[in-house]
């Protein structure tokens, strides 16, 4: 049995930063299946996305939007997975400890999404109307006061160096939170939950700037002119929601279609799990009021222009959808105590959820292309074409390693929480 | 009521355990090995013995200055408002900067015993009743500035919504009413939820009082508790409900206040991030307070077996945190002023930084962001001297914000003209340390009379408490007896997680 962990080869180091440890795990938390737990999401997804490149051919802008909203979507999920495992390391949560490899798994997530994000560099002058060189030439018609004095930080390198910055913060943080709990599966070393939660400590306040900072440079400045100091937390708000619903989904297919993991995930953990799924669903309604009422109330064109153009032909109906099927209908579901602890209503519950969370970025992302809503074909097959593939490395990852952290100090605890006594 | 045993009020006294397993474990809440009665004791008699001469002291300066308060007050409804500092341009001076500090104090408390309960934090048990009262005194003293600064005091219930012959109706639209509704309910809902935490112990009161008179009056107000076990399980339903519905009325309160600036179309008032930062802001300012008040609190009543470094640790980190979530809303703010384009913005934050309240606004960034950091050193967010100074800081810190946003907002109008400077009155300084006085004086009525620590809470998180405290190994089911047997954790790692000392943040 070998007593450490070894890096992978450079290549797989980008889905799995270290070798299976799986011959180290215990009877009950090992994953017993075969490859096509995560082929078949990764040939799926491969396949979409070379259906998807047809599109670029017919249409680029539809295909670097669409991907830009598929790409954001499974950002925010791994940077709320990351936000919600450093939260549960701070606070030594113990009920989590049983969801937290699957989390972990999901937080891993960073190299892959920097590869499978360098063909939007591609489409930036699609996306990005501050790339237009134009806008900063006073003699061109075209020329943009506003635009010119953001230049300073709207700019091509500038932007690029900061991707660069906050991939680099969180793969790092990410990289230690991953490999230590896979080092204590293999030798409980005491010093690891402090190291974890040292991490933690320092982790927090980088990745709250850099995600606020990343929130504007991806999203909110594909409508430079617009701007609002809530958008940070409001990007972050839809991730967290969307790693919660990640790690309840995982947990049941793992449980119900992988017959893993029986008697460790309990209706207890679910109980839980739909309370934070709760939570988020209500404090991302809350972000979203904020901001939308502040500024209908306010009523200053350069601020309002930007919920004008999700009011009107066609996305006004995406709007109201937002308020129905992202929090009211969620909102009633996830109340009473039966559904938080019912599998299957947390199942379809979390794939809705995570639907949501696409369609909210897609609301945020596509009117700047499109006056009309509505949906392009495109703006599917990229968004599923990069979730399979990304959930094909997440269950290669779970794949190779015990299923729950099984040298962790609360794992005792976990197994057998209970919500009421 | 004499007491016939010499409790430990510092867990350095403690007796040794009759178990034998050492006097100080640090995963205890309760340090000292007080039993349930130690506590009961421990706590009921401050309620039932005469009050020590430092707190007759305490409640004559404390009940001077409510005096004071109420004196200027109606000196205040007499004059007019003028009598403040309130005045073209700067037409919100301090008692609205008065009104959102109080506020804001006032949201630990339901924090607390709302939302930390429905994060299962035991340790807020300790705190809770004295923060929950802390709460409530807060809202009243906050209260107060708005009511004043309508001018016509006597009108004041023109704010509420009543049919009345003229059929004149409040603005609806004005979030001030909003204010209106969302303080008084988060009044309403924490003082209930107060009381229903209180029962038990207030039944505790009555069993132990002497006096015909005492016991009839804690009677009533215990409302016949027994203690049996239905009476146990419809509050324990009670609670978490009311915890349930608390909790958003603690996010709401100071977002609801937050729009009073944020949906003008003031500079530095209109940014979307208010509601958030405020909610932020209040929690920061809110634990300090209670940090300030239970440091104090610990070591005249004793009560540092209740209230150990462990509890006023997890109030630092907190205040670490929401600290700094404060502070990067500064700058943020700054930043987007900056990047918006919005001339008038820009020069809001500029004028903010580097205007005539720059003195202010450096203030505020020292108070609430920069000193709080020194809480990342496990040493100092341990100490009692730093922490008590830390936490007064804070609240000079989050008293100086509301002003920085009220004042400097205000005091540089679109136009040149409307320029000024705003100055505070004697009656602005004599008015505030009024509502400090007030605030007191309800605090010490609450030691006095009240159980300041929820007892029956306490005994609950115990390990006593465990029906299984007493089974020798694993969750007390045998092999075989169909419900699960987990065994124990390895003792040895078990052990390491619990006495590791470094998880400081370095």
């Amino acid at each position: 049995m070998p007593d450490s962990i070894n890096r992978s080869s450079l290549l797989k180091w980008l889905v799995d930063p270290v070798q299976s440890t799986s011959g180290v795990a215990k009877r009950a938390y090992r994953f017993v299946g075969d490859r096509r737990a995560w082929l078949v999401p990764m040939a799926l997804g491969v396949a979409l996305l070379a259906i998807s490149l047809l599109g670029l051919w017919e249409s680029p802008d539809d295909f670097f939007f669409a991907y830009l909203v598929g790409w954001s979507f499974l950002l925010t999920t791994a940077l709320g997975g990351l936000f919600f495992l450093v939260f549960n390391h701070l606070t030594r949560a113990h009920w989590s400890v049983v969801v937290n490899r699957i989390n972990e798994a999901l937080v891993w997530a960073f190299p892959l999404l920097l590869l499978l994000g360098l063909p939007l560099l591609f489409g930036m002058h699609d996306l990005y109307h501050w790339t237009h060189a134009g806008l900063y030439d006073p003699g061109s018609p075209q020329y943009d006061e506003i635009l010119a004095g953001k230049r300073a930080y709207l700019n091509t390198p500038f932007w690029l160096v900061r991707m660069g910055v906050y991939f680099a913060v969180w793969t790092f943080i990410s990289y230690r939170l991953y490999t230590l709990s896979l080092r204590q599966d293999v030798r409980a070393d005491p010093e690891i939950p402090a190291a974890l939660r040292s991490t933690s400590a320092w982790g927090l306040p980088l990745l709250a700037v850099t995600t606020a900072f990343a929130s504007y440079d991806i999203l909110m400045s594909t409508d430079p002119h617009w701007f609002s100091t809530i958008f940070g937390v409001y990007f972050f708000s839809g991730g967290a929601l969307g790693a919660v619903a990640t790690i309840t989904l995982v947990s049941l297919l793992l449980q119900r279609t992988g017959g893993l993991l029986q008697g460790v995930i309990t209706p207890e953990h679910y109980h839980d799990l739909g309370k934070y799924l709760f939570g988020f669903v209500i404090f991302w309604a809350y972000i979203a009021f904020s901001q939308y009422m502040l500024y209908w109330y306010g009523g200053i064109p350069e601020e309002t222009v930007w919920f004008q153009h999700r009011l009107q032909g066609g996305w006004a109906w995406h709007s109201a959808a937002l308020v129905v099927f992202h929090f009211l209908i969620p909102f009633l579901m996830l109340l009473p105590q039966a559904t938080k602890r019912a599998g299957t209503v947390m199942a379809v519950l979390s794939v809705w959820l995570l639907g949501m969370h696409w369609f909210d970025l897609h609301w945020v992302v596509l009117p700047v292309l499109r006056e009309s809503g509505g949906f392009h074909w495109l703006d599917f097959t990229c968004w599923l074409g990069l979730t399979g593939i990304f959930a094909g490395g997440l269950m290669y990852r779970l794949s190779r390693h015990p299923l729950v952290p099984q040298g962790h100090p609360s794992l005792h605890d976990s197994l057998q929480f209970e919500n009421m006594q | 009521m004499e007491t016939s045993k010499k409790l430990p009020t510092d867990p350095s006294e403690s007796p040794p355990s009759p178990a034998g397993d050492g006097a100080a474990d640090p995963e205890r809440l309760v340090q000292g090995n007080l039993s349930f009665h130690d506590i009961t004791e421990m706590v009921s008699r401050h309620a039932e013995k005469k009050a020590p001469l430092a707190w007759y002291v305490a409640f004559g300066v404390s009940l001077s200055g409510a005096l004071l308060l109420i004196g200027l007050l109606a000196y205040v409804v007499w004059n007019g408002i003028g009598v403040w500092g309130n005045n073209q341009p700067v037409g919100w001076g301090w008692p609205i900067v008065n009104f959102v500090f109080w506020v804001g104090i006032g949201h630990a408390g339901t924090l607390i015993s709302a939302i930390l309960y429905l994060f299962r934090q035991h340790w807020r048990t300790a705190i809770n009743r004295a923060a929950e009262a802390m709460t409530i005194f807060a809202v009243i003293c906050a209260l107060i500035w708005p009511t004043f600064h309508v001018g016509r005091v006597w009108a004041i219930y023109w704010t509420l919504p009543i049919p009345n012959q003229m059929a004149m109706w409040p603005q609806f639209k004005s979030p001030l009413l909003w204010d209106v509704f969302a303080v008084s309910s988060y009044f309403i809902v924490s003082t209930l939820f107060w009381y229903v935490g209180l029962v038990p112990d207030l039944a505790t009161l009555r069993d132990r009082a002497k006096n015909f008179w005492r016991q009839r009056i804690l009677a009533f107000f215990s409302l016949g508790w027994t203690g049996s076990n239905r009476h146990w399980r419809n509050y324990e339903k009670a609670y978490l409900l009311l915890a349930g519905l608390a909790t958003p009325l603690v996010l709401s309160v100071h977002s609801v206040v937050s729009f009073d600036f944020a949906v003008s179309v003031i500079p530095g008032w209109h940014t979307t991030i208010f509601p958030p930062y405020f909610v932020a802001g209040a929690i920061f300012s809110g634990f300090a307070m209670v940090v300030t008040l239970m440091v104090i609190t610990r070591e005249i009543y004793g009560l540092k077996n209740l209230i150990t470094i462990d509890h006023l640790e997890k109030m630092n980190i907190i205040i670490l945190l929401t600290g700094s979530i404060v502070g990067f809303a500064y700058i943020t703010e700054f930043f987007m002023a900056w990047y918006s384009g919005v001339e008038y913005e820009q020069y809001a934050f500029i004028n903010r930084a580097f205007g005539p309240y720059a003195w202010a606004y450096w203030i505020m960034m020292t108070c609430n962001l920069i000193t709080p950091q020194l809480f990342w050193s496990k040493r100092l967010r341990r100490s009692i001297p730093v922490m008590f100074a830390l936490s007064i800081v804070v609240n000079i810190g989050m008293w100086f914000e509301r002003f920085v946003i009220t004042i400097t907002s205000l005091h540089r109008d679109f136009l040149p003209s409307s320029w000024g400077y705003f100055t505070a009155t004697w009656v602005d300084i004599g008015t505030f340390v009024g509502s400090f006085g007030l605030f007191f004086t309800l605090f010490l009525l609450f030691l006095r009379f009240v159980p300041m620590v929820a007892m029956a809470e306490v005994k609950g998180v115990m390990p006593e408490a465990d029906p299984h405290h007493y089974d020798p190994e694993g969750n007390g089911h045998a092999e075989g007896d169909g419900e699960p047997y987990i065994a124990p954790a390895e003792p040895a790692l078990a052990e390491a997680y619990r006495n590791d000392e470094t998880d400081a943040p370095e």
